[in-house]
């Protein structure tokens, strides 16, 4: 074999390729594994959460927001802690953004709060002056789809093994079984709201898109 | 001058024409050192590569083979007796002496890390702030106070610290009536006070109605009776008999440090902690700034 390699270049660069990526490999995957282990006490998303993730997604917050603040002390000092890897273990996709036209948001939870994010989504300006984001006031309507929520966390708990517990079945009763809890997340954020209709809204079981990611910004922290 | 000298030539010549070219129609100002430079660079690469190139070709076009031939030949390709090129031998044994400094200490001692940069990063300015900020006076304080103030608490309380309409707590009065009634009636364990929980239910109806409208209006004029209810612990006068309870009359220090350690849940919405956003000074100083905001 040795003996056609030297007589056919092209073949031979393509074997020499072939082995330097193999020892790249081998050298760069287990570090990638190790990594992105999810960090202690990393809890995967409730399904509240995802909700508010769909929400963050549909609305495109990541066009103009990060989750990633990097080891800097200029970042640190204004974000918090710098992200480590094992910490979107559970996030399917990460939503990292490479754009902040607004400030990082991976810690949003330890420094926001839900009365905040209430005032804020409603009238960005009326609490940040100057702000340019515009008003998210359809999130005080429309509905978090809960539904498919848990359908996700459902899938990346088979696909993903994400240790989502026993109780996660794709299965109607499952999901009958679950959806209180779901309600009592949502009621639990709408009880430190004050809008009339957000409160209505989940005490009759609709929650509105607000609560999904008020409950997602809570969790980033 | 053979012909693959004209050719050359001539392939130098449409290069350097197509950066004329170039500098003509984007309108280029060669008055600028750092264009004139660039073009001028642009000129020697094309008249190098040319050069270089036509050189070698024809090189390799005239150049028979010549010099002993070694006995050996491996499946046909054979190898001169050629000593060993100096500069060759130079850069191997570089790179050996160089290899194994990286192997010993390059890789394993003095390996980049991005923490390790980080955390340098972060111990090299603390140390400047402490040497700087050892004895702040008052008004380095206040200034220090302020930019913080900016960063951390505008996007609640607002810029000028008024709780932009009762989104948050308003720095330019002590309590309003709203927020005392809610803390008369609910009480409060938040803050980590010496004395301890403010129990509910101190006063009620008219009597907590009294209390607030005087606590709110600064403990001007007449004490109610009912405030007897509330001197017991924040003293006859409202401050908080020297730091066991909350001062009713001022931001002090202690009271604004206990509320960035505890954070603070009432009637306006819920603050999260700081604490761990700023150092000791920075607390002292925010308190400070804080201070000057009640008019």
């Amino acid at each position: 074999m040795f003996h056609w390699l030297e007589k056919n270049p092209f073949f031979f660069a393509v074997g020499v390729f072939l082995v330097i990526a193999f020892a790249g490999i081998i050298t760069i995957l287990p570090n990638f594994a190790e990594s992105s282990r999810p960090v202690v006490g990393l809890k995967p998303y409730t399904v509240l959460e995802l909700a508010g993730k769909e929400v963050y997604k549909k609305d495109a917050c990541i066009a103009c927001h990060s989750q990633m603040i990097r080891p800097f002390k200029a970042e640190t000092d204004r974000y918090g802690q710098y992200s480590l890897s094992g910490e979107y273990a559970y996030d399917r996709p990460f939503l990292w953004g490479s754009k902040r036209t607004g400030p990082d948001l991976h810690r949003i939870g330890n420094y926001r709060t839900t009365d905040w994010h209430e005032n804020h989504m409603w009238e960005p300006i009326d609490v940040v002056p100057g702000s340019i984001m515009p008003a998210y006031k359809h999130q005080f309507t429309n509905l978090a789809d809960i539904e498919t929520a848990y359908a996700e966390a459902v899938t990346v708990k088979n696909v993903f093994a994400t240790p989502y517990g026993d109780e996660f079945q794709a299965t109607k009763a499952a999901w009958e079984a679950h959806k209180p809890k779901v309600l009592a997340d949502a009621k639990a954020i709408a009880a430190d709201m004050k809008n009339q209709d957000v409160k209505d809204a989940v005490a009759a079981g609709n929650i509105p898109e607000v609560v999904a990611i008020i409950a997602y910004m809570n969790r980033l922290k | 001058m053979n012909a693959l000298m004209i050719k050359g030539l001539l392939f130098a010549a449409v290069l350097i024409g197509a950066t004329i070219f170039v500098v003509k129609s984007m309108n280029i100002d060669l008055s600028d050192p750092i264009n004139m430079i660039t073009i001028i660079g642009a000129i020697a690469i094309a008249a190098l590569t040319v050069g270089v190139s036509t050189k070698y070709i024809n090189q390799m076009k005239s150049d028979t083979a010549s010099g002993e031939l070694v006995d050996t030949n491996w499946d046909g390709i054979g190898e001169y007796t050629n000593e060993l090129p100096s500069g060759w031998a130079y850069s191997w044994l570089g790179t050996a002496i160089w290899a194994m400094w990286y192997m010993i200490s390059g890789y394993p001692i003095n390996a980049f890390s991005q923490i390790g940069q980080y955390n340098e990063e972060v111990i090299a300015y603390n140390t400047k702030f402490q040497e700087i900020h050892a004895n702040p006076d008052a008004a380095t304080l206040t200034q220090m106070g302020e930019s913080i103030f900016l960063v951390q608490c505008a996007p609640c309380h607002g810029s000028t610290g008024d709780g932009l309409s009762g989104k948050a707590h308003d720095f330019t009065n002590r309590m309003s009536k709203t927020q005392l009634l809610d803390v008369i009636k609910n009480g409060s364990n938040q803050l980590g006070y010496p004395m301890g929980a403010m129990p509910p239910m101190m006063a009620q109806g008219a009597d907590a109605e009294a209390i607030a409208t005087y606590i709110a209006g600064g403990m001007q004029g007449e004490q109610p009776a009912s405030y007897g209810a509330c001197a017991s612990c924040h003293g006859a006068d409202g401050k908080g008999m020297a730091g066991m309870s909350p001062d009713l009359t001022v931001f002090d220090e202690t009271l604004v440090s206990n509320v960035i350690k505890n954070g603070k849940k009432g009637v306006l919405g819920t603050m999260p902690a700081y604490h761990d956003r700023m150092t000791p000074v920075q607390m002292k100083a925010l308190a400070a700034y804080i201070a000057t905001l009640k008019g």
